[in-house]
């Protein structure tokens, strides 16, 4: 049965609520919009150089190298067609002057075929005049003087030899013996040097052919690199971007909405995704902001209930004195009235106060981060949850290590954190348990501990790693949201700290927020 | 018992007893006050009242144990409960324990004047209060 | 002596129930004779005022006036029980007598299917038939209570008690309340008598002034009245006046404070047109 105070008037008027929630949720508004607006900009004021772009010139890269091997394999061979075309004129002319050798010395030894060898001749001939282009081509214009004279040298002296018998102008003996030997060193010349020629043209095309080997072999080896090149870019940026990614996720996870900023000196299509999450970040923090708020007004409710019983001291002692004040005002001195009139000035004042510490939690929401003093933070907090703490029967008792560096956060939303988890050790306990809270240094160099430790009954193991799930509750329907913890774990992760809990059943459960000192001097003398 | 009504109020407001004293004592009954309810059992512990009244929630002992310890020691006593965190649990479980009736604060002096009346009338020993008397001269 | 409220599933059961209890202990029995008062009292029907009480509101139903003839019989069903040693019935007091001491709340339930079967044979209905039925009565009486209380009274968490008639008898359970009755818990005192008074004084004072202001809500403590009620803002001064007006003429009013909420819809209505 849901137990209600005996008067519903120590509420706060029901219009305040929402009015306070507006007024946060609009601060909270223009520096998250200012924030995300100048990660923005900053997002966006740099070259692009796209994942699309580097793909793009990645393959224009190879593709132009590619083409730049086809042409150079087709040069080449078309360098090798030429030399091979002069080698097989160079070749024929080789085979018809060897011939029209041949012939030569048939003639010498029968007589005979000087009219073959003198076709051979012609043919060879023949062969330089159809060819003079090719010949050009490889052997410059100097292949004229260089072979036709000694083909139209040995023309002429086996003309002359073929005139002889017959003609008048026949040779002598000698003569002919001179010339026959002058033929026979001309054919000789002109075979050695059209060999000659030959070897030398065989030795350079193999060096065209090892040359364009050699080329096919470098080039498509610089393509490889390229490529590999090319892709060992791509791939790193995209792996390290999503590897980027993957820690602002975490990092979002728990509970830092900072937008994202630039790392990079160009943007890109992740750029593009690090907007969408920075929108995303703005939208989660704008519900989280939502979510606080709406975790304090409850936790306001809670307190007010506390808030009214209290009340009821001062009311009463009001009531008796104006009452006796009434009653008995023609028999008391004037001392004894204005004693009287005193105790009510006094007690208004006291109510006044009852209520305007549960106020002050409700009203200011303005997110400001400042150096804090941790343990007058929570002797706030305990004297805000004073009333439940009576109300419970249940006793606190505070203790802190002297002459601690302050803390740097909101003071508003450390004192829901810290109030929450009162006001669970209050519902922990039972009547009479008691609930302890410490202040001192962490462990950890830099940090603070507080530790609110309750006599209940613990926290079974099964559920202990669940109890910062958003919507874990043990408490009965419509008793919890579930939301507490998971609430205060993102105030704290937000002030860079920690909290956790340790248990044993029967034995109570401790609390512990670690938060870092500051360590800012300037601020701090400044908040001196 | 003879003469006056022997009332012990305690309330850590001392406020309570200043006014509730004279209050009283006008209705024919002698009060004592006690702030400190230790101070409070130690003199219950060696003298019966007729009436005890208590507040529930105080700092060192709550008014639960006295409602025990006075219904223990002094059965015949009339314990009467005023506490500002009045609630329907609170309220049961002091009626099951014996209480002799229970008040919210805030609450006005004919308030009790009228429960001790109620209180003395069932132990027989009617006192002077004609709880309508006093009502119209306060208007 | 204490107050006995009794609501239970079927209403025949609960009637006997309660007026049993009452013979044995020799309290004054509180049912729906009370609507012939209310009726002869402010002109309404005596069936009208029965069917809030038993229907949940359907599409036609002014619920202004549904709401009305309800306040009517909360504040004469209240003021009855500012006496002690009365066992009520049928009224729907479970609803709005809530967080006092004195008053022993009783919820009566039947085994759904021995309702059924029961059903089915007083109608003459098949028992499929009957079961369908006793599941809409019972999503009925749910919807009843949630649309005029915003609870649901088959939660047992409302009652001091349940009894379910499926394992006791109708005698028996007239006995264990009769015996609970008795515990000092349920003892009035002045505390929970206050309580009572307080809320007698809300209701008549919503009473009279729910003609007027059919979105209302009074809370009283010891003849301070505190009204909420819903207002456009340049009505304000003259409906805090009326409010003052009717309510402090009231016996049992010394003070009236009256509190504005704001009509948004009627507000929003306003600046468009």
């Amino acid at each position: 049965m849901v137990e209600s105070p005996i008067q519903g008037n120590g509420q706060p008027p029901p219009e305040m609520a929402p009015q306070v929630t507006e007024e946060a949720e609009v601060q909270g508004r223009l520096g998250l919009a200012r924030d995300a607006e100048q990660a923005r900009r900053a997002l966006l004021n740099r070259p692009r150089f796209s994942v699309r772009l580097q793909i793009f010139l990645g393959n224009a890269l190879a593709f132009l190298i590619a083409i730049a091997i086809a042409i150079a394999l087709v040069a080449s061979f078309q360098r090798m067609e030429s030399k091979i075309r002069f080698l097989e004129i160079v070749n024929d002319y080789v085979m018809e002057v060897e011939q029209a050798r041949r012939f030569e010395k048939n003639f010498f030894l029968y007589g005979t075929n000087l009219s073959d060898a003198q076709d051979n001749v012609f043919k060879a001939e023949n062969i330089l005049s159809r060819n003079a282009e090719e010949l050009a081509d490889i052997m410059g214009t100097g292949w004229r003087e260089q072979m036709l004279p000694n083909l139209h040298r040995y023309q002429q002296l086996l003309e002359k030899l073929g005139q002889q018998p017959q003609s008048e102008q026949a040779l002598s003996k000698n003569e002919r013996l001179r010339v026959q030997s002058q033929v026979r060193a001309q054919g000789q010349q002109m075979v050695s040097a059209a060999l000659g020629l030959l070897s030398k043209e065989k030795t350079a095309l193999t060096e065209v052919l090892t040359r364009s080997r050699q080329l096919l072999f470098y080039s498509v080896g610089l393509l490889l690199l390229c490529m590999g090149l090319n892709a060992y870019l791509l791939g790193s940026r995209m792996l390290s971007s999503i590897g980027r990614f993957g820690q602002y996720a975490n990092r979002i996870a728990s509970g830092d909405f900072t937008p994202l900023t630039p790392t990079r000196r160009y943007r890109d299509e992740f750029t593009e995704l690090a907007l969408a999450i920075n929108s995303m970040i703005e939208e989660l923090e704008k519900r989280e902001a939502v979510l606080v708020q709406s975790h304090k007004m409850r936790a306001v409710g809670t307190l007010t209930a506390g808030v009214a019983h209290e009340l009821n001291n001062p009311m009463n002692n009001i009531t008796l004195t104006a009452h006796m004040l009434q009653e008995d005002y023609a028999d008391l001195d004037d001392e004894e009235r204005l004693e009287m009139i005193g105790d009510v000035v006094g007690e208004a004042s006291r109510a006044k106060k009852i209520i305007s510490n549960l106020l002050d939690f409700a009203r200011e929401s303005g997110s400001q981060l400042e150096p804090l003093d941790l343990p007058e933070l929570l002797r706030e907090t305990i004297a805000l949850a004073s009333n439940q703490i009576k109300l419970s029967g249940i006793k606190i008792d505070f203790q802190t290590s002297g002459n601690l560096p302050r803390v740097h956060g909101d003071s508003q939303q450390l004192r829901q954190v810290f109030l929450n988890l009162i006001l669970n050790a209050i519902d922990a306990s039972s009547k009479g348990g008691h609930i302890h809270v410490l202040v001192l240094p962490a462990d950890e160099p830099n940090y603070l501990a507080v530790k609110v430790m309750d006599s209940g009954s613990g926290i079974p193991a099964h559920i202990l790693p669940s109890i910062f799930d958003p919507f874990f509750t043990t408490k009965g329907k419509g008793k919890g949201t579930g939301l507490g913890l998971s609430v205060s774990q993102g105030i704290v992760a937000k002030h860079s700290g920690r909290i956790m809990v340790s248990s044993q059943e029967g034995q109570g459960a401790t609390f512990t927020v670690v938060l870092p000192v500051t360590t800012i001097p300037a601020e701090l003398g400044a908040q001196q | 018992m003879s003469g006056n009504l022997q009332v012990l109020l305690l309330d850590d407001e001392p406020i309570v007893g200043r006014r509730l004293k004279p209050a009283l004592a006008k209705i024919g009954c002698e009060v004592d006050v006690f702030e400190d309810p230790e101070l409070a059992l130690a003199k219950m512990a060696q003298k019966e009242y007729d009436v005890v009244v208590t507040d529930i929630r105080m700092d060192q002992i709550d008014g639960m144990q006295v409602l025990e310890f006075v219904r223990e020691r002094w059965p015949r006593s009339k314990v009467i409960m005023i506490t500002g965190y009045a609630m329907m649990s609170l309220a049961r479980e002091a009626m099951e324990k014996g209480a002799f009736d229970f008040i919210a604060k805030p609450f006005k002096p004919d308030d009790l004047r009228r429960v001790i009346a109620k209180a003395a009338h069932a132990l027989g020993s009617d006192i002077d209060f004609d709880v309508v008397e006093v009502e119209k001269a306060n208007g | 002596m204490p107050l006995i409220i009794v609501s239970a599933d079927d209403f025949k059961q609960g009637d006997e129930i309660s007026q049993k209890v009452a013979g044995t202990l020799g309290y004054r029995y509180l049912g729906r004779d009370l609507l012939h008062y209310v009726a002869t009292e402010n002109q309404v029907s005596e069936e009208e005022l029965a069917r809030a009480l038993d229907e949940a509101p359907g599409l036609l139903t002014r619920r202004a006036r549904r709401q009305r003839l309800l306040g009517l019989i909360e504040a004469a069903c209240l003021n009855v029980l500012l006496d002690d040693s009365v066992v009520c019935f049928g009224l729907a007091a479970h609803m709005y007598v809530r967080a006092v001491s004195h008053a022993l709340k009783v919820r009566i339930i039947n085994e759904p299917e021995q309702r059924a079967e029961a059903l089915a044979e007083a109608e003459g209905l098949s028992v499929d038939k009957a079961r369908k039925q006793v599941m809409r009565q019972t999503k009925d009486e749910r919807r009843w209570s949630e649309e005029t209380y915003n609870l649901d009274q088959t939660d047992a968490s409302l009652y001091d008690m349940v009894i379910s008639l499926g394992t006791l008898e109708l005698d028996k359970a007239v006995e264990i309340i009769s015996d609970t009755v008795g515990y000092r818990k349920f003892q009035p005192m002045t505390y929970s008598r206050k309580l009572m008074q307080d809320k007698a004084l809300a209701a008549a004072v919503r009473r009279e002034l729910m003609g007027q202001f059919p979105e209302i809500r009074v809370e009283a403590n010891d003849g301070t009245v505190v009204v909420f009620i819903q207002s456009l803002k340049k009505d304000q001064r003259k409906k805090q006046e009326l409010v003052r007006q009717i309510a402090g003429g009231l016996p049992g009013v010394r003070h009236v404070e009256v509190h504005i909420i704001r009509d948004l819809v009627g507000q929003a209505a306003q600046s468009s047109r």
